[in-house]
């Protein structure tokens, strides 16, 4: 038993050893901007570039509507084919699961020949087209996680019978996803919320073909260019990756309890 | 004259070739209690989901107070109904789950606390409406339900087997208060359940299903004393089913294996030789030579069950059984012993395969 618990712990010593020495390793060069010493000198110059905020408060603003598009895409599709379609799922399953297959830079290439300016739906044509455009895109390629998380937590829920008692109660479509679904899986929506901002955040491919502004390009163009900043930002992505997870673990709190507590 | 509230005409349901209603015709009174009874898969539950809305009848009609509600949406019905697996709210506490009704149909603010509060009282959950569900036992859950079904005063209530989930005792008890509280508010309340006993202790009537159509309405008495057929006498109750042949119809007599007996129930209209079911209850038969009729037979088995001793005897192909109630000299017949079932003529009942 004793002997038992000891190799768990090796394992997760060494485990933890694997992940955090590169992280530390690269905590550490991002702080040797300043030659002889330790400081935040990277970190200055990164917050110090107005294109650091300009693109990576792009790229939130473009998580959000991808969030957004997401949910009301996703939620209400979800809860239609649990509740009246079921025959649908393995097909739900297959198509959710296609932008893992299907590369990012297929994707976008077929979005411009579909939606380029001289089409009957020119997306590419403005600015605000193309910002449309990267973030159906987005949704897309954060659709397999939207999904499973969302579906994930209307498993956990009797949909059906949630849904019957709340229509016998007189409530309409719209009050019993927004009353009765929505808040019950709050927090697996807000999973699958975090998982597409980290997706949106990173994001390079997509967001360069279609010559948009976003924090992956940029990150992309400080790599190539610079030495330390590209170490200073990839710490601070994963600070804002951290947080994101936190907040999952902190909203979980506030979600409504099914089960007994015992 | 009781006054018709709810009328199914030539109602049918079916999914793709299954059809698990068939055809079934049934009219409710105001404020009566209606049990639908039956096992399984007999289509009580699709009846009751077609009168809430959930299901669309493939054919027939469904009236209340004379209005045809078959193809109303089951938020306009304004109906209660309190589901097995409870299905309350999990993201609401007690009061929001019993004012949610309430708050759909814009009850102003203090008018609904008033209501939570008077339904939470008749249900003896007052002080609890700040619980979540999960913090309540099966028992006050189902009370819960009860109250939210209540809450929007609903012209009638649908219980789809509210207390198959509870246990022993609190089924007992919450069934007589469901009973109370429906005799209080004269709400005509139609209630499905498996459980014959369930259903003979609560109802005004019961309906007894079988593969989708009904076999027998009536009061529990009559359901219980006067099995219209087989099933139900099968179904409610421990009644013994003896397989007989009529032997003279104009003499009235049925043969029981090699053993003629007088019916007082008549014969009319079959002819000899034909193959008739009567029903016997447990209780109906004795040892001690009480009644007008008797049966020989060879005792199999003699239980002792506490307060009753129940014997079993094999009369021909059947094998019938009797209780009599514990006596300290009583002396328990030996199997393989021949004895004499004794009961009233009236007692025996013909029924319908």
């Amino acid at each position: 038993m004793k002997q038992n618990r000891l190799w768990a712990w090796l394992i997760v010593a060494l485990s933890a050893i694997y992940f955090f020495i590169p992280l530390l390793a690269t905590f550490i060069f991002s702080l040797r901007m300043r030659r002889g010493e330790l400081s935040f000198d990277a970190y200055a110059s990164v917050f110090s570039d107005p294109r650091f905020f300009a693109s990576f408060g792009y790229s939130l603003a473009i998580g959000a509507f991808t969030i957004i598009l997401g949910i009301l895409v996703v939620v209400p599709a979800v809860y239609y084919v649990r509740l009246r379609m079921p025959w649908l799922r393995p097909f739900m399953e297959f198509v959710t699961l296609l932008p893992l297959v299907i590369p990012a830079l297929v994707l976008v290439y077929g979005y411009i020949r579909l939606y380029n300016s001289s089409s009957l739906i020119p997306f590419t044509g403005s600015v605000l087209g193309t910002d449309i455009l990267l973030v159906c895109a987005c949704m897309t390629l954060a659709l397999p996680y939207m999904y499973r998380a969302v579906d994930t937590g209307m498993r956990t829920i009797d949909i059906a019978t949630l849904t019957e008692a709340a229509q016998i109660l007189g409530a309409s479509q719209w009050t019993i996803i927004s009353r009765i679904v929505f808040p019950n899986i709050l927090v697996a929506v807000l999973s699958g919320a975090f998982l597409t901002l980290a997706i949106v955040i990173g994001e390079f491919t997509i967001a360069s073909l279609l010559n948009r502004p976003a924090f992956g390009p940029y990150l992309v163009n400080i790599g190539t260019n610079r030495a330390y900043e590209p170490s200073a930002l990839a710490i601070i992505s994963l600070l804002v990756t951290w947080g994101a997870m936190g907040m999952i673990q902190l909203l979980t709190r506030f979600a409504p309890k099914t089960a007994r507590k015992d | 004259m009781a006054e018709e509230f709810l009328r199914i005409e030539k109602l049918v349901k079916a999914f793709g070739a299954n059809q698990v209603v068939k055809g079934v015709d049934l009219a409710f009174n105001r404020g009566e209690f209606i049990s639908l009874l039956g096992p399984s898969g007999c289509g009580k539950t699709t009846i009751l989901r077609m009168i809430a809305g959930f299901e669309r009848p493939t054919s027939g009609a469904i009236f209340v107070e004379g209005r045809d509600i078959t193809a109303l949406a089951p938020n306009r019905r304004n109906v209660g109904m309190v589901f097995q697996a409870y299905a309350l709210f999990p993201n609401m506490n007690v009061f929001d789950n019993v004012a949610f009704g309430l708050k759909v149909a814009g009850t102003p603010k203090a008018e609904s606390a008033a209501r939570v509060d008077e339904m939470l009282k008749l249900v003896g959950l007052s002080g609890l409406e700040k619980r979540f569900p999960f913090e309540m036992s099966g028992g006050q859950q189902q009370r819960v339900a009860l109250a939210r079904a209540l809450a929007p005063s609903p012209r009638m209530l649908l219980l789809d087997e509210p207390l198959s989930a509870l246990d022993a005792k609190i089924r007992v008890s919450l069934r007589e208060q469901i009973r109370e509280i429906q005799r209080n508010l004269g709400i005509t309340t139609i209630f499905v359940t498996h459980d014959q006993e369930e259903a003979l202790s609560i109802s005004d009537r019961i309906v007894v299903m079988n593969a989708g159509r009904t076999d027998q309405v009536g009061t529990p008495s009559e359901i219980y004393n006067r099995p219209a057929t087989r099933f139900v006498a099968s179904f409610v109750g421990t009644l013994n089913m003896i397989d007989a042949v009529v032997a003279d119809p104009a003499a009235n007599t049925v043969r029981v294996g090699d053993q003629v007996i007088v019916l007082r129930e008549a014969i009319a209209g079959r002819r000899g030789g034909e193959k008739i079911s009567l029903a016997l209850r447990p209780e109906a038969g004795s040892l001690a030579g009480a009644g007008d009729t008797a049966l020989r037979g060879e005792v199999i088995s003699s239980s002792f069950l506490g307060s009753v001793v129940r014997t079993k005897i094999a009369i021909g192909e059947n094998a019938v059984s009797f209780d009599t109630f514990n006596a300290p000299d009583l002396r328990l017949p030996a199997p393989g012993e021949i004895i004499d079932l004794h009961f009233s003529a009236g007692d025996l009942l013909l029924v319908r395969d």
